[in-house]
């Protein structure tokens, strides 16, 4: 459905997009993650024909976006970041002027607009001006013009993007629902958001691709797991000495005990670091109530791949080498 | 009302339409779609009706001091001249089209819509002529009213004005009209700005109206360049009126230097809103 091929694009001097290449399977919710300015608007932009690339190769239903744009954009569904609606219509003449523009057939409109408001959640505001109802309603009218001409495609930059928990876990719902009938691209910032409703993720950062695959796959690739230990001691710190882990978390319970989390480093010793923490434990005598490992979460593979990548390149961060560890 | 997204099960998503991607829609119904559109946010906009009261409240007080003049000369064949000649169609030409046209696309720029817009199957040229044309629709209705009235006065008076000269002399205000609108587009693609946009229209309108009129009659003598003359008597709008439309005539020459000027000021609109891609 979709396949991009070392896609490069500059602004001036600026590189925004630095050759990526990522592909889109039919069928697939595959979410888009960067930190900000990382180059995921830019690249749903090239996606979306607004800006050609600098270089490679970009297509969608197997068109070329540059010279096929016309048809492109008439197979997806385009949920910019920034909602733009015309604020001067209500929201179901809204609809019903991007359906035309988008060639729904005339006798097929008034079914498809009440259909799709349904679906967004918007009916109850189909007589309100666009530009007089709340951000997560026109949120939701700018996914519903997305769905309205029922493209196999759909495009959303952030649609999660500054809404209250119930509006994000609502339009959580509707791309649940969409799954199986329409190819989703779901760039967004909110890691929950994406860990519950994408079988795939594309990380990017600084307009490199990072990672490509399912979470349990880039975790496995980062050689990353988390490592929890409860323990009632004044040195916890002790117990992870010298070993490939990364300290995230320390803190003192009401009981006592003390809870440290800590990323495993290198994921090949991770039943060597579960031994010898253990033995360390055992061996002072310290009483405890918890040793377990368990797989990241997606803000941790996220900071690995963006910020943990940065801090290391730079070397603000010392790894540990596998000299010290052992 | 079901809210499905929160229910999840009492609406079933439709299946996705295309597979491939044919194009929807025809030519005709995407600009047809877009100019309705922009006129139907000229209709609704405050800034159009205050702009229609203005222009007619002056255009009344104008008519009732024509009418006393015409009540002492009874000049039937000049009255319509007169009657279109007036501060209120100066208004009309220079002050109208960039108020109509300074939001057009500086509007899209600043809020962001041009993204959507560009991003649904439509061609930038497709985008460009409805704006254009949709703010000469509205242009042309700001002009019938004026049009009513001389036809009321006619028969209120029981006296019959030269119906000719009458049309000319619109054909004449609706072209440069339809200059100005271009002119205006495109200083609005040039700018996120929309004061700016229509400042920069009004100085082209004011400079088109005057400039060469003061040229022409200051400096006919120093110009020796025959394109330079030919270029000044072709750009020259107020003669235009004076001797040939207000009059009944027609040059095919005046018409085709308009439409190719409207014409050259929408092609540039294309390609600066085609620059996005050269960025």
């Amino acid at each position: 459905m979709i396949e991009i091929e070392d896609l490069v694009k500059d602004f001036g001097s600026f590189r925004a997009v630095d050759h990526v290449s990522f592909d889109v399977q039919p069928g697939e919710v595959v979410g888009f993650l960067g930190p900000n300015g990382a180059g995921k608007s830019t690249t749903l932009r090239v996606l979306t024909c607004y800006h050609p690339a600098t270089s490679g190769r970009v297509r969608v239903h197997g068109l070329d976006v540059l010279r096929s744009s016309l048809e492109v954009r008439a197979g997806l569904g385009y949920l910019p970041e920034n909602v733009p609606i015309w604020p001067d219509l209500r929201v179901e003449e809204y609809l019903r002027w991007r359906a035309r523009l988008k060639g729904v057939p005339r006798r097929e409109l008034k079914t498809r607009i009440a259909e799709t408001m349904e679906l967004a959640g918007v009916s109850e505001v189909r007589r309100k001006l666009v530009g007089h109802v709340s951000r997560g309603y026109r949120r939701r009218v700018g996914l519903a013009d997305a769905l309205i001409a029922r493209p196999p495609l759909l495009i959303l930059d952030e649609p999660t993007a500054g809404l209250d928990p119930n509006q994000r876990r609502k339009v959580r719902d509707l791309v649940r629902m969409l799954r199986g009938r329409h190819t989703i691209l779901f760039s967004s910032h909110i890691l929950s958001d994406v860990e519950d409703v994408c079988d795939r993720v594309v990380v990017i950062h600084r307009g490199k691709k990072r990672a490509d695959g399912t979470l349990q796959s880039i975790a496995h690739e980062l050689g990353v797991a988390e490592l929890r230990i409860v323990v009632r001691t004044d040195d916890a710190g002790a117990l992870v000495e010298g070993l490939p882990l990364r300290t995230s978390s320390l803190a003192p319970r009401a009981d006592g005990f003390v809870d440290l989390r800590a990323s495993l480093l290198e994921r090949d010793e991770q039943d060597r670091v579960v031994d010898v923490v253990s033995r360390r434990i055992r061996d002072a005598g310290i009483d405890f109530r918890e040793l377990h490992v368990f797989e990241p979460s997606l803000e941790e593979i996220f900071y690995r791949l963006t910020l943990g990548a940065d801090a290391l390149e730079t070397g603000t961060v010392e790894s540990p080498t596998e000299e010290e560890a052992a | 009302m079901t809210d499905v997204a929160s229910s999840g099960e009492s609406v079933e998503a439709p299946e996705a339409e295309r597979t491939t991607a044919p194009l929807p829609g025809t030519r005709g119904s995407r600009v047809f779609a877009l100019i309705s559109k922009e006129f139907w946010s000229l209709l609704v906009s405050p800034v159009s009706w205050i702009l229609f009261a203005l222009l007619y409240l002056f255009r009344g007080f104008e008519v009732s001091d024509l009418l006393q003049r015409f009540a002492r000369a009874g000049d039937v064949d000049s009255f319509p001249t007169y009657y279109l000649l007036t501060a209120s169609t100066q208004w009309m030409v220079v002050m109208v089209p960039p108020i109509l046209t300074m939001r057009t696309l500086a509007e899209e720029k600043r809020s962001g819509s041009l993204e959507l817009l560009m991003t649904a199957p439509v061609r930038d040229w497709e985008v460009v002529f409805s704006k254009w044309f949709a703010t000469w629709l509205f242009y042309v209705a700001l002009w019938v009213p004026s049009f009513a009235i001389l036809l009321w006065l006619q028969a209120t008076l029981d006296v019959s004005f030269p119906i000719g000269q009458i049309a000319t002399s619109y054909l004449g205000l609706l072209l440069v009209g339809s200059m100005l609108l271009a002119v205006g587009v495109f200083t609005s693609s040039l700018t996120d700005n929309q004061l700016l946009a229509s400042l920069s229209s009004i100085l082209f309108a004011v400079g088109l109206l005057s400039v060469p009129g003061m040229l022409a009659g200051r400096g006919a003598a120093t110009i020796d360049s025959g394109f330079g003359r030919m270029f000044l008597e072709q750009a020259n709008v107020v003669a235009h009126w004076q001797y040939w439309f207000f009059r009944g005539l027609v040059d095919t020459g005046h018409v085709v230097f308009y439409v190719s000027a409207t014409a050259l000021f929408l092609f540039l609109t294309v390609r600066v809103v085609e620059s996005r891609k050269w960025r």
